[in-house]
Protein backbone atom coordinates (compact mmCIF):
# COMPACT_ATOMS: atom_id res chain seq x y z
CA UNK A 1 0.00 0.00 0.00
CA UNK A 2 1.25 3.45 -0.83
CA UNK A 3 0.51 4.63 2.70
CA UNK A 4 3.18 2.35 4.12
CA UNK A 5 5.81 4.12 2.11
CA UNK A 6 5.51 7.48 3.69
CA UNK A 7 4.38 6.89 7.21
CA UNK A 8 5.35 4.81 10.20
CA UNK A 9 8.55 3.33 11.41
CA UNK A 10 11.44 2.47 9.13
CA UNK A 11 14.48 0.40 9.94
CA UNK A 12 16.74 -1.69 7.77
CA UNK A 13 19.69 -3.91 8.64
CA UNK A 14 21.78 -6.00 6.31
CA UNK A 15 24.52 -8.41 7.32
CA UNK A 16 26.75 -10.67 5.25
CA UNK A 17 29.57 -12.63 6.72
CA UNK A 18 31.30 -15.84 7.55
CA UNK A 19 33.77 -17.27 10.01
CA UNK A 20 36.88 -18.66 8.47
CA UNK A 21 40.59 -18.43 8.07
CA UNK A 22 40.60 -14.70 8.63
CA UNK A 23 38.30 -14.68 11.61
CA UNK A 24 34.76 -13.38 11.55
CA UNK A 25 34.63 -11.40 8.36
CA UNK A 26 31.48 -9.43 7.93
CA UNK A 27 29.84 -6.38 6.55
CA UNK A 28 26.84 -4.92 8.27
CA UNK A 29 24.89 -1.72 8.05
CA UNK A 30 21.82 -0.27 9.66
CA UNK A 31 19.46 2.43 8.56
CA UNK A 32 17.87 3.66 11.78
CA UNK A 33 14.56 5.49 12.17
CA UNK A 34 16.26 8.75 13.19
CA UNK A 35 18.29 8.74 10.00
CA UNK A 36 21.54 7.38 11.39
CA UNK A 37 23.35 5.01 9.06
CA UNK A 38 25.80 2.76 10.88
CA UNK A 39 28.28 0.65 9.00
CA UNK A 40 30.75 -1.94 10.22
CA UNK A 41 33.21 -4.03 8.28
CA UNK A 42 35.46 -6.55 9.95
CA UNK A 43 38.21 -8.76 8.71
CA UNK A 44 41.45 -10.07 10.09
CA UNK A 45 42.88 -10.45 6.62
CA UNK A 46 46.30 -8.79 6.64
CA UNK A 47 45.59 -7.86 10.24
CA UNK A 48 42.84 -5.45 9.29
CA UNK A 49 40.88 -4.05 12.15
CA UNK A 50 37.21 -3.30 12.35
CA UNK A 51 35.93 -0.31 10.48
CA UNK A 52 32.96 1.41 12.09
CA UNK A 53 31.38 4.49 10.63
CA UNK A 54 28.19 6.35 11.19
CA UNK A 55 26.56 9.28 9.48
CA UNK A 56 23.14 10.86 9.45
CA UNK A 57 20.98 10.56 6.36
CA UNK A 58 18.29 13.06 5.53
CA UNK A 59 14.59 12.14 5.46
CA UNK A 60 14.82 12.40 1.66
CA UNK A 61 17.23 9.45 1.62
CA UNK A 62 15.08 7.35 3.94
CA UNK A 63 12.06 8.09 1.80
CA UNK A 64 13.87 6.84 -1.29
CA UNK A 65 14.97 3.71 0.60
CA UNK A 66 11.39 3.00 1.52
CA UNK A 67 10.31 3.45 -2.09
CA UNK A 68 12.91 1.00 -3.32
CA UNK A 69 11.95 -1.55 -0.70
CA UNK A 70 8.25 -1.19 -1.41
CA UNK A 71 8.85 -1.51 -5.14
CA UNK A 72 10.89 -4.68 -4.64
CA UNK A 73 7.98 -6.25 -2.74
CA UNK A 74 10.45 -7.98 -0.43
CA UNK A 75 8.04 -7.47 2.45
CA UNK A 76 5.64 -9.94 0.83
CA UNK A 77 8.26 -12.68 0.67
CA UNK A 78 9.22 -15.33 3.20
CA UNK A 79 12.56 -17.05 3.75
CA UNK A 80 10.98 -20.42 4.58
CA UNK A 81 12.28 -22.09 1.45
CA UNK A 82 15.51 -20.20 1.08
CA UNK A 83 18.82 -21.99 1.60
CA UNK A 84 19.89 -21.96 5.22
CA UNK A 85 23.08 -20.16 6.24
CA UNK A 86 26.03 -22.54 6.04
CA UNK A 87 29.79 -22.73 6.51
CA UNK A 88 30.33 -20.65 3.40
CA UNK A 89 28.42 -17.80 4.86
CA UNK A 90 25.32 -16.08 6.01
CA UNK A 91 23.17 -13.13 4.98
CA UNK A 92 20.59 -11.39 7.06
CA UNK A 93 18.06 -8.82 6.04
CA UNK A 94 15.87 -7.20 8.62
CA UNK A 95 13.35 -4.53 7.74
CA UNK A 96 10.71 -2.71 9.71
CA UNK A 97 8.23 -0.81 7.61
CA UNK A 98 4.96 0.43 9.02
CA UNK A 99 3.60 -2.37 11.17
CA UNK A 100 5.51 -5.16 9.44
CA UNK A 101 8.83 -6.57 10.57
CA UNK A 102 10.71 -9.12 8.51
CA UNK A 103 13.91 -10.86 9.52
CA UNK A 104 15.25 -13.14 6.80
CA UNK A 105 18.33 -15.30 6.91
CA UNK A 106 19.94 -17.24 4.11
CA UNK A 107 23.28 -18.39 2.82
CA UNK A 108 25.54 -16.33 0.62
CA UNK A 109 24.34 -16.19 -2.96
CA UNK A 110 27.11 -16.38 -5.51
CA UNK A 111 25.08 -15.69 -8.61
CA UNK A 112 21.75 -16.07 -10.31
CA UNK A 113 22.56 -19.73 -10.88
CA UNK A 114 22.21 -20.28 -7.13
CA UNK A 115 18.91 -18.39 -7.23
CA UNK A 116 17.52 -20.42 -10.13
CA UNK A 117 18.37 -23.75 -8.51
CA UNK A 118 16.84 -22.90 -5.14
CA UNK A 119 13.42 -23.97 -3.89
CA UNK A 120 12.06 -20.44 -4.14
CA UNK A 121 13.74 -18.82 -7.14
CA UNK A 122 11.27 -15.95 -7.42
CA UNK A 123 11.50 -14.88 -3.82
CA UNK A 124 15.23 -15.36 -3.64
CA UNK A 125 15.69 -13.36 -6.80
CA UNK A 126 13.96 -10.40 -5.19
CA UNK A 127 16.29 -10.70 -2.23
CA UNK A 128 19.33 -11.09 -4.49
CA UNK A 129 18.67 -7.92 -6.45
CA UNK A 130 17.67 -5.90 -3.43
CA UNK A 131 20.89 -6.63 -1.56
CA UNK A 132 22.93 -5.51 -4.54
CA UNK A 133 22.46 -2.18 -2.85
CA UNK A 134 25.20 -3.05 -0.38
CA UNK A 135 27.74 -1.94 -2.98
CA UNK A 136 25.85 1.31 -3.30
CA UNK A 137 26.05 1.96 0.40
CA UNK A 138 29.80 1.44 0.40
CA UNK A 139 30.27 3.63 -2.63
CA UNK A 140 28.27 6.40 -1.03
CA UNK A 141 30.14 6.07 2.25
CA UNK A 142 33.41 6.41 0.37
CA UNK A 143 32.39 9.93 -0.62
CA UNK A 144 32.17 10.85 3.02
CA UNK A 145 35.25 9.31 4.50
CA UNK A 146 38.26 7.43 3.30
CA UNK A 147 37.58 3.73 3.82
CA UNK A 148 40.47 1.43 4.50
CA UNK A 149 41.35 -1.36 2.14
CA UNK A 150 38.11 -3.22 1.63
CA UNK A 151 39.85 -6.56 1.80
CA UNK A 152 36.73 -8.48 2.70
CA UNK A 153 34.68 -7.22 -0.20
CA UNK A 154 37.51 -7.80 -2.66
CA UNK A 155 37.61 -11.42 -1.64
CA UNK A 156 33.94 -11.97 -2.49
CA UNK B 1 8.23 -7.19 21.19
CA UNK B 2 10.94 -8.82 19.07
CA UNK B 3 14.38 -7.35 19.68
CA UNK B 4 16.32 -6.07 16.75
CA UNK B 5 19.58 -7.93 16.69
CA UNK B 6 22.71 -6.56 15.18
CA UNK B 7 26.39 -7.38 15.09
CA UNK B 8 26.95 -3.66 15.29
CA UNK B 9 25.00 -2.84 18.38
CA UNK B 10 24.86 -6.27 19.96
CA UNK B 11 21.23 -6.06 20.82
CA UNK B 12 18.17 -3.94 20.76
CA UNK B 13 19.22 -0.33 20.78
CA UNK B 14 16.53 0.78 18.41
CA UNK B 15 13.12 0.97 20.00
CA UNK B 16 10.09 0.11 17.97
CA UNK B 17 6.75 1.64 18.68
CA UNK B 18 3.84 -0.73 18.76
CA UNK B 19 3.50 -4.39 17.91
CA UNK B 20 4.60 -5.55 14.47
CA UNK B 21 3.58 -8.39 12.20
CA UNK B 22 6.70 -10.51 12.12
CA UNK B 23 7.97 -12.92 9.51
CA UNK B 24 11.20 -14.79 8.88
CA UNK B 25 13.70 -17.27 10.25
CA UNK B 26 15.62 -14.49 11.94
CA UNK B 27 13.06 -14.45 14.74
CA UNK B 28 13.49 -18.15 15.36
CA UNK B 29 17.26 -18.19 15.45
CA UNK B 30 19.64 -16.66 17.85
CA UNK B 31 23.37 -16.54 17.58
CA UNK B 32 24.48 -15.31 20.95
CA UNK B 33 28.09 -16.04 20.19
CA UNK B 34 28.11 -13.57 17.34
CA UNK B 35 26.49 -10.81 19.39
CA UNK B 36 28.93 -10.93 22.25
CA UNK B 37 31.98 -10.72 19.99
CA UNK B 38 30.78 -7.83 17.99
CA UNK B 39 28.89 -5.50 20.26
CA UNK B 40 30.48 -2.15 20.00
CA UNK B 41 29.84 1.42 20.95
CA UNK B 42 32.80 3.07 19.26
CA UNK B 43 31.81 4.34 15.89
CA UNK B 44 33.56 7.05 13.92
CA UNK B 45 30.94 9.71 13.55
CA UNK B 46 31.03 11.58 10.32
CA UNK B 47 29.88 15.07 11.14
CA UNK B 48 27.23 15.19 13.81
CA UNK B 49 27.80 18.35 15.73
CA UNK B 50 24.22 17.74 16.71
CA UNK B 51 22.78 20.73 14.92
CA UNK B 52 20.23 20.45 12.16
CA UNK B 53 21.62 21.02 8.69
CA UNK B 54 23.47 19.41 5.83
CA UNK B 55 26.71 17.52 6.30
CA UNK B 56 29.80 18.04 4.20
CA UNK B 57 31.52 15.15 2.42
CA UNK B 58 35.24 14.76 1.65
CA UNK B 59 35.28 16.91 -1.47
CA UNK B 60 32.21 19.03 -1.02
CA UNK B 61 28.47 18.75 -0.64
CA UNK B 62 26.26 15.91 -1.81
CA UNK B 63 22.67 16.24 -2.91
CA UNK B 64 20.15 13.52 -3.58
CA UNK B 65 17.97 13.63 -6.69
CA UNK B 66 14.98 11.30 -6.70
CA UNK B 67 12.31 10.69 -9.30
CA UNK B 68 14.94 10.34 -12.01
CA UNK B 69 13.39 9.03 -15.21
CA UNK B 70 14.35 5.43 -15.85
CA UNK B 71 15.87 6.23 -19.24
CA UNK B 72 17.85 9.21 -18.03
CA UNK B 73 21.55 9.20 -18.76
CA UNK B 74 24.44 10.83 -16.97
CA UNK B 75 24.59 13.44 -19.70
CA UNK B 76 21.05 14.54 -18.93
CA UNK B 77 21.99 15.13 -15.33
CA UNK B 78 25.25 16.86 -16.23
CA UNK B 79 23.38 19.17 -18.57
CA UNK B 80 20.74 20.00 -16.00
CA UNK B 81 22.79 20.21 -12.83
CA UNK B 82 26.06 21.40 -14.30
CA UNK B 83 24.85 24.96 -14.51
CA UNK B 84 24.97 25.39 -10.74
CA UNK B 85 28.63 24.59 -10.44
CA UNK B 86 31.23 22.05 -11.38
CA UNK B 87 30.02 18.54 -10.61
CA UNK B 88 32.79 16.78 -8.69
CA UNK B 89 31.02 13.43 -8.58
CA UNK B 90 27.89 12.07 -10.20
CA UNK B 91 26.51 8.76 -9.09
CA UNK B 92 23.61 7.39 -11.11
CA UNK B 93 22.78 3.88 -10.07
CA UNK B 94 21.45 1.30 -12.49
CA UNK B 95 18.99 -1.36 -11.46
CA UNK B 96 20.87 -4.57 -12.17
CA UNK B 97 17.65 -6.42 -12.78
CA UNK B 98 16.05 -4.08 -15.31
CA UNK B 99 19.03 -2.27 -16.76
CA UNK B 100 17.25 1.02 -16.26
CA UNK B 101 18.17 3.76 -13.84
CA UNK B 102 17.24 2.92 -10.26
CA UNK B 103 15.53 6.27 -9.82
CA UNK B 104 17.96 8.33 -7.81
CA UNK B 105 21.25 10.10 -8.30
CA UNK B 106 23.83 11.61 -6.02
CA UNK B 107 25.60 14.74 -7.14
CA UNK B 108 28.55 16.34 -5.41
CA UNK B 109 29.48 20.00 -5.69
CA UNK B 110 32.54 21.61 -4.20
CA UNK B 111 30.74 24.61 -2.74
CA UNK B 112 27.80 24.75 -0.37
CA UNK B 113 26.20 27.56 -2.37
CA UNK B 114 26.32 25.54 -5.57
CA UNK B 115 24.54 22.60 -3.96
CA UNK B 116 22.03 24.87 -2.27
CA UNK B 117 21.22 26.62 -5.53
CA UNK B 118 20.77 23.30 -7.30
CA UNK B 119 18.31 22.20 -4.63
CA UNK B 120 16.34 25.45 -4.74
CA UNK B 121 16.14 25.51 -8.49
CA UNK B 122 15.58 21.85 -9.28
CA UNK B 123 13.43 20.50 -6.49
CA UNK B 124 10.10 19.85 -8.19
CA UNK B 125 11.48 20.45 -11.67
CA UNK B 126 11.04 18.03 -14.55
CA UNK B 127 13.57 15.86 -16.33
CA UNK B 128 12.37 13.95 -19.39
CA UNK B 129 8.80 14.86 -18.39
CA UNK B 130 9.18 13.33 -14.92
CA UNK B 131 9.22 15.40 -11.72
CA UNK B 132 12.35 15.24 -9.62
CA UNK B 133 12.89 16.02 -5.98
CA UNK B 134 16.21 17.38 -4.84
CA UNK B 135 17.51 17.64 -1.29
CA UNK B 136 20.61 17.21 0.83
CA UNK B 137 21.73 13.62 1.32
CA UNK B 138 23.60 13.85 4.61
CA UNK B 139 22.78 15.59 7.80
CA UNK B 140 24.74 16.45 10.90
CA UNK B 141 22.10 15.36 13.34
CA UNK B 142 19.13 13.08 13.78
CA UNK B 143 15.91 13.88 12.03
CA UNK B 144 13.34 14.04 14.75
CA UNK B 145 9.96 12.72 13.79
CA UNK B 146 11.18 11.98 10.29
CA UNK B 147 8.63 9.26 9.89
CA UNK B 148 5.87 11.77 10.49
CA UNK B 149 7.16 14.30 8.02
CA UNK B 150 4.94 14.91 5.06
CA UNK B 151 6.10 14.80 1.46
CA UNK B 152 8.83 17.33 0.97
Amino acid sequence: MAAEEDSGEFYLRYYVGHKGKFGHEFLEFEFRPDGKLRYANNSNYKNDTMIRKEVFLTPAVLKECRRIITESEIMKEDDNNWPEPDRVGRQELEIVMGNEHISFTTSKIGSLVDVQSSKDPEGLRIFYYLVQVRFEVLCILSYLTPLQDQAYLKNE
Amino acid sequence: MPKLKSAITGGASVSLSGPKKTKGRGFRQDDADRHSHLASRDFDSIGSDGGPGPQRSIEGWIILVTGVHEEAQEDDLHNTFGEFGEIKNLHLNLDRRTGFVKGYALIEYEKFEEAKNAISAMDGAELLTQTMNVDWAFSNGPSVGASKRKNM
